[in-house]
């Protein structure tokens, strides 16, 4: 019964409902159509872009030394303070961290350290799956953030996995590329 | 010995019926959820058990598991008899209800209905009344603001659409020439009543929303703007009670819709069992029941008494005039 209605079917559209028939089709259309639940974690997951600000990590160079030399501007432009570097000289004069601890329960993800970093030594990869019951286990050190995983090639997908409870709680995937999730969105 | 045994046959017919009707309402959460869920490209309960099957038992056993609470200004007696109230009458008007005309079993003809009354049709709305008063007396003893709005909103809408639904089934009647449910459906061996009585169809089924509570109609529970209308104080087993009125009422509707306008267990081109087709057709109307919950708004009150009055009202009594002015 509303205006629409009335000035494309007329009185003719008005009495017989034409409205509520035209609801009622639109959401049988819907019933019918793909739901668009990501059904994470039971069945699958989703992997983000490499543009994805996730977990840091620190990289090594050829000869697997930490690119990391110390100089502390992480520490500096970090906007919540959450990062503690402490540095020491090794046997050949190199700077490097003794001591990298990120607290990521503070950290807003920006990537500012990421940005300020002169050696190319930390960055946010694509890891999102770290909540703790403890905000002290949110605390990362160096040699934990030294075997975070990197930044993959891939990603920007749904891809199948699994939920793992055994030893830890993980969910486990094969795959390294999945389905577009927004081919199952209706834009009209 | 003879009349043993037909103490006995409807002893257990009335067994299985009550049986049936308390395990309606699983499926139906479980149906109901899964349809409201896909409307909205969701998945709807899907982890306790396949597909979330398991689901309403699940839900059930939180429900029984709850404090059964009542409220301390309650008027307790009416409090605890309200949920039994709206719960009894659905469950009485069943045996009035056939399923087809009989099967046999091991030699005896077993009919598929409890009793034949000639006046089922009055029968059915009667006890159908009475249901009304379970949710006024939820809502009055309550004793809380949401309660008596719904309950108060439940009284004036029954008023409004008991009568045209009454109205709405004479044209059957005068089709019929019986108000027996049994030659009703009879009468529609050639012919199904929705062709004859297009209007009538349309005014009862409008009703029949309404007498169930549904969407569009479900003025008295609102949940967005009366809490939970007039079990709003209820929990646990009480609650369980008026989800399981609500719930076979509209199974009873669906089924006298069927019985009044779509032939009861006649089929049409594909021989199936008469038994088959009427839970078929059933079936088919208690979806449109959901699809209707999840596609329109809720009329607002003064809307709900308007189309009562003022639309079903003159249509029905327009199609008792036609019917009577052809059939002379």
């Amino acid at each position: 019964m509303t205006d629409v209605a009335n000035k494309r079917q007329g009185w003719i559209g008005w009495a017989f409902f034409s409205d509520l028939g035209d609801a009622l089709v639109l959401t049988f259309s819907y019933m019918l159509s793909r739901p668009v639940t990501e059904q994470y974690p039971d069945k699958e997951k989703w992997l983000p872009y490499s543009r994805y600000r996730g977990h840091h990590f620190l990289k090594r160079n050829e000869e697997g030394e930490i690119n990391c030399v110390a100089c502390e501007l992480c520490a500096k432009i970090c906007p919540c303070d959450c990062i503690t570097v402490v540095p020491y000289e090794d046997e050949n004069g190199a700077r490097h961290p003794k001591v990298f601890d990120i607290d990521t329960a503070r950290c807003l993800f920006c990537g500012l350290c990421e940005d300020a970093c002169p050696a190319d030594a930390i960055a946010l990869g694509q890891q999102y799956e770290f909540s703790s019951y403890n905000s002290a286990n949110l605390v990362v050190d160096r040699d934990t953030l030294l075997t975070m995983p990197g930044k993959a090639e891939t990603g920007g997908g749904v891809v199948n996995a699994r939920l793992e409870t055994v030893d830890g709680v993980r969910v486990e995937t094969a795959q390294d590329a999945g389905y577009n999730w927004w081919r199952n969105i209706r834009r009209k | 010995m003879e009349l043993a045994f037909a103490i006995g046959l409807i002893a257990l017919k009335v067994a299985v019926l009550i049986a049936a009707l308390l395990l309606l309402p699983l499926p139906l959460v479980w149906l109901e959820r899964k349809i409201a869920g896909h409307i909205q490209q969701r998945m709807g309960p899907m982890r306790v058990g396949w597909h979330g099957l398991l689901q309403p038992l699940a839900d059930g056993i939180k429900l029984l598991t709850k404090e059964d609470h009542i409220p301390a200004d309650a008027d307790r007696l009416i409090f605890k008899l309200a949920p039994i109230l709206a719960m009894l009458p659905p469950f009485v008007v069943f045996v009035a209800i056939p399923f087809g005309e009989s099967i046999s079993v091991l030699g005896h003809e077993i009919t598929l209905y409890v009793s034949d009354m000639n006046v089922a049709l009055l029968f059915v709305f009667a006890v159908l009344g009475i249901e009304v008063y379970g949710v006024i007396f939820g809502g009055w003893a309550s004793n809380s603001k949401y309660s008596v709005l719904g309950g108060l909103r439940t009284c004036a809408q029954m008023i409004s659409y008991e009568i045209p639904m009454g109205f709405a089934v004479i044209g059957v009647v005068m089709l019929a020439q019986s108000m027996s449910l049994l030659d009703i459906v009879r009468a529609q061996a050639d012919m199904w009543n929705v062709v004859y009585q297009p209007v009538g169809f349309f005014v009862f089924f409008v009703a029949g929303l309404a007498e169930a509570q549904r969407i569009p109609f479900d003025l008295a529970e609102a949940e967005g703007d009366l809490g939970a209308g007039f079990h709003t104080e209820y929990s646990g087993i009480r609650f369980i009670f008026f989800m399981v009125s609500e719930y076979v009422v509209m199974v009873l509707v669906s089924v006298l819709t069927v019985i009044l306008f779509f032939g009861g267990w006649n089929g049409v081109l594909i021989p199936l069992p008469p038994i088959l087709w009427f839970f078929l057709k059933v079936a088919f109307f208690i979806y449109v029941f959901m699809w209707f919950r999840f596609t329109f708004p809720r009329y607002r009150y003064d809307q709900l008494m308007e189309i009562g009055w003022k639309v079903l009202l003159p249509l029905s009594l327009a199609n008792i005039m036609i019917t009577g002015v052809v059939f002379l």
